[in-house]
């Protein structure tokens, strides 16, 4: 097991940096995911360790020593791609057994190391197809199989799931985080998919144009995000202005205390989520009064667009135990700890 | 992901370093060594001498037999396109659009004349269009004519075996062109009234113009510099430019005057193509 | 025009196309001398005279031994210059690719000339093959090029990478993952310059020293003298040997080689 540390790296083309001195401990055992819109320097990142990029500046430790000079092939990872990039000339077994081969792993063992493997990512008897005689989801598996089989000090995924459609790639979620959890090997997961990110990691990182906006495990980066980017690119929110008067922000829900040292005065965005608001028949309790102008039923939600009395407009996402009609009068409450604030607005 | 393993260091390219050597050391600079040749003294006994004269350009100018030639050579040349053209544009239509079985071996039968020799396929033509070739024994044996019909020696001999040695190369690329057009426009044009001679005439044959610009360009670039048909079929009575050129060079050894008629024929050659290329401008962009 | 009418057109053509060759052909086994319609009469005796020709066979030694060493030299440069294109000429990829296809676009005469010219301008002059093998390479580069590229183009880098990321090194890369997978291409790619290398008339024509004839040249210099159909036996044997290459490797390697 490797632990990682990579160290104000930076990325330059020429234009400008793409990635710009990041800094990520990764501990043994760990699953990270790189996460961000494309272009943000996610993949260049993974690449960078990798060692497909050099890195313009930084180090990248594996255990202590500075890799950023290693070659590739020299590094020691296991690097599940895009596309699987599958040697579409060798069968399953070839394959797997071609990073063993570099390493001088002799005929016996392989034969017992690819068994193993192929157990592990449920593909026995697969070891004679070729890559084009398989599904999507199962040349997804090989891949992962033949990165795992040279036992590699650190797994790299480049977006695995983004060519699976949309049921298996859930699936194959599932599949890789009990996987890797059984291994335990350190892995880092790139993808610009949230929901990607929040189920499979320990930790996300949240990256925008070459810089790390947010660290943190998914319900951090998901409840409790750095900045309004980051709120609104993890899911839906709401975002609520107010001014802080005595430790207190009074917005359209009812005063919400706020912590920290904000100067009286300070006009704040708190970010509230959809789900987090509770809608109430009118007249059942306590909350505010607000209309419904529309409403989205998606089987296990409801989605609704609602307007405030003072004309704000909020989403609400409510189980649909309880429909409320489109123009009907609603009572709508959120607590006061769900609010988070992301800062004075500019 | 735009994959592409980033070049490290001088490796990538070793790789193309041969062919760089091989074509700037062995095509251009001997393409501009021409040039130069052109401005050489000529030599008595060797095939240049020292110093520098426009002496060459000179004598091709006071010459009308030369200019005389290379008008002959363009003719042979417009002639030859535009034979090519209407032979050729139909076969590339069928090729592109007809149905699959046909086009398979169509493909091979437009194919494979490039892959016989220069010299046999003119020799072939020598075989039907000489004096005593098939034509002439076989009409003057069945009594039709009394005399050989004069189909070699001559213009037309060289332009017939010209048009089927380059007919492919003006085949293909309109072919390729055609191909390249989505068939539901033509589908588009029917549905909105045309017939299927308009939508041909207004949808396909525009849209197919790069290719037979392509290929107008390559069977006339071709035909100037055609060597091996235009000397067995025209014998030594008709001569081409490149004839005179490459005899000029091989048998009278006179080095400077032959680079300065053959820059002659290719500054020719590359106005015509030039003028060309800017008469059939597409005013479209694809 | 309608269906049938442009069939039968095409048909025309085809026959056109074909007519010189089929031509060439009958003629080799016409007892007379000269080709009629219909032919005289079913004979090898053609055959027999142009196997008993040794400057013929010679011709024939000359132009395989130049063919061979043309393949060899075109098919390495070619698959080298390939590979830089698809894979690392970036923003050049289009400059590479008209510089490398620059020999098929240029008049054969005209780089016959100019090599002429340098080769004799360096001192090398035509004594030994290399003004000849030289302009061969020339001229088939672009043909083991293209078929490469096409290759390469299917070709992932991502599976290069896969390999690097697995252990392999450069050598190990191009051994095991990328040469098998390009094989057809380079295959293909050499197999055509073996037999535009064998065709070739210009360029040895122009760059032939004394006793360097090829198989081309012999038939041209006997075709402006003789019109004996000991020619046509020639080129007979020429054009099946040309076939039989493209059969072999069509059918046989099931390749599907790019001549454009």
């Amino acid at each position: 097991m490797t632990e990682v540390s990579i160290e104000k790296l930076t990325k330059d083309y020429g234009q400008g940096p793409a990635v710009n001195a990041i800094s990520i401990k990764i501990a043994e055992g760990e699953f990270i995911s790189l996460l961000g819109p494309s272009g943000c320097g996610k993949t260049t990142t993974l690449k960078m360790i990798a060692g497909f990029e050099d890195a313009t500046e930084g180090a990248i430790r594996f255990d202590g020593s500075d890799v950023v000079r290693v070659p590739v092939e020299k590094r020691d990872i296991g690097m599940v791609f895009q596309n699987y990039a599958l040697f579409p000339h060798m069968t399953v077994e070839k394959n797997l057994a071609f990073g063993l081969e570099m390493r001088k792993v002799s005929r016996a063992q392989i034969r017992e190391k690819i068994a193993k493997v192929l157990d592990m990512v449920q593909l026995a008897g697969y070891a004679e197809r070729y890559p084009r005689q398989l599904s999507g989801g199962q040349q997804q598996r090989v891949a992962l199989a033949r990165a795992l089989v040279i036992e590699p000090k650190i797994l790299l995924l480049d977006e695995p799931l983004a060519n699976l459609d949309a049921k298996l790639r859930e699936e194959m979620r599932v599949f890789i985080r009990d996987l890797q959890r059984r291994v335990g090997i350190t892995t880092v997961y790139v993808t610009h998919d949230q929901a990607e990110a929040m189920t499979m990691s320990d930790r996300v990182v949240v990256m925008f144009g070459g810089r790390i906006a947010q660290i943190g495990t998914p319900s951090d980066i998901y409840e409790r995000p750095a900045s309004l980017e980051v709120a609104e690119f993890v899911g839906q929110v709401n975002i609520i202005r107010g001014k802080v008067n005595g430790g207190i922000v009074a917005t359209a829900f009812g005063d919400v205390p706020v912590s920290g040292n904000l100067a009286e005065g300070t006009e704040l965005m708190l970010a509230l989520r959809p789900e987090a608001v509770e809608l109430l028949p009118a007249g059942s309790g306590a909350g505010v009064f607000a209309k419904v102008l529309s409403s989205y039923y998606s089987g296990s939600l409801v989605d609704y667009r609602l307007e405030l009395e003072n004309g704000a407009r909020v989403n609400v996402q409510a189980f649909p135990r309880t429909r409320f009609a489109d123009g009907e009068r609603v009572l709508v409450h959120a607590p006061a700890e769900r609010f988070w604030p992301l800062g004075a607005t500019a | 992901m735009n994959a592409a393993p980033a070049g490290k260091g001088l490796g990538p390219l070793l790789l193309i370093a041969p062919a760089a050597v091989l074509i700037g050391l062995f095509l251009v600079l001997p393409y501009l060594n021409i040039v130069v040749m052109s401005f050489r003294m000529p030599g008595q006994g060797t095939p240049y001498a020292p110093g520098f004269t426009f002496g060459n350009y000179g004598k091709f100018f006071a010459d009308s037999f030369y200019i005389l030639q290379v008008v002959n050579t363009l003719w042979i040349g417009f002639l030859t396109t535009f034979l090519c053209l209407v032979l050729g544009y139909p076969v590339a239509w069928q090729l592109a659009r007809g149905n699959s079985a046909f086009r398979a071996v169509g493909y091979g039968l437009v194919l494979s004349p490039l892959l016989v020799g220069i010299v046999i396929r003119s020799y072939g033509w020598t075989i039907l269009l000489g004096n005593n070739g098939i034509i002439n024994r076989t009409l003057s044996n069945w009594g039709i004519i009394d005399a050989p019909l004069p189909l070699m020696y001559n213009a037309l001999g060289i332009v017939i075996a010209l048009v089927h040695v380059f007919l492919p190369f003006m085949i293909l690329p309109i072919m390729s062109a055609i191909q390249g057009i989505d068939p539901s426009l033509e589908s588009a044009a029917r549905s909105l009234g045309a017939s299927k001679v308009t939508s041909f005439r207004r949808i396909t044959l525009p849209l197919s113009l790069p290719g037979i610009q392509a290929g107008c360009i390559l069977v006339f670039v071709l035909s100037l510099s055609a060597y091996v048909t235009p000397s067995l079929i025209g014998g030594l009575r008709v001569k081409t430019m490149a004839v005179t050129v490459v005899d000029a060079l091989i048998d009278t050894f006179q080095w400077p005057f032959g680079s300065a008629l053959a820059l002659m024929l290719s500054i020719t050659g590359a106005v015509v193509v030039v003028a060309f290329g800017r008469l059939t401008v597409m005013k479209w962009k694809v | 025009m309608s269906k049938p009418f442009l069939t039968l057109y095409c048909l025309i053509i085809y026959a056109f196309l074909l007519a010189p060759i089929a031509v060439v052909v009958i003629a080799s086994f016409n007892s007379g001398a000269f080709l009629t319609f219909p032919p005289q009469g079913f004979s090898f005796r053609w055959y027999v005279v142009f196997f008993n020709n040794e400057v013929f066979m010679r011709a024939i030694r000359t132009s395989l031994w130049i063919a061979a060493v043309t393949m060899v030299i075109s098919g390495i440069i070619g698959t080298m210059a390939a590979m830089f294109h698809v894979q690392y000429a970036g923003r050049l990829k289009e400059a590479v690719r008209v510089a490398m296809l620059a020999p098929l676009l240029l008049p054969e005469v005209l780089t016959a000339i100019a090599l002429l010219f340098f080769v004799y301008s360096v001192g090398i002059g035509t004594q030994t093959m290399f003004g000849m093998i030289v302009g061969h390479v020339l001229i088939t580069l672009p043909f083991v090029f293209i078929n490469v590229s096409a290759s390469m183009e299917s070709y992932d880098p991502s599976w290069s990478m896969a390999a690097q990321s697995l252990g392999a090194g450069r050598f190990t890369r191009f051994r095991r993952i990328m040469l098998p997978l390009i094989k057809p291409g380079v295959i293909g790619g050499c197999l055509f310059a073996f037999i535009i290398s064998f065709d070739i008339f210009t360029i040895s024509f122009m760059l032939k020293g004394v006793g360097m004839s090829t198989l081309p040249i012999q038939l041209f210099d006997y075709l402006r003298t003789n019109f004996t159909p000991e020619a046509a036996a020639v080129s007979t044997c020429s054009i099946v040997l040309t076939m039989a290459v493209v059969i072999i490797s069509e059918k046989v390697l099931g390749l599907r080689i790019h001549r454009f």
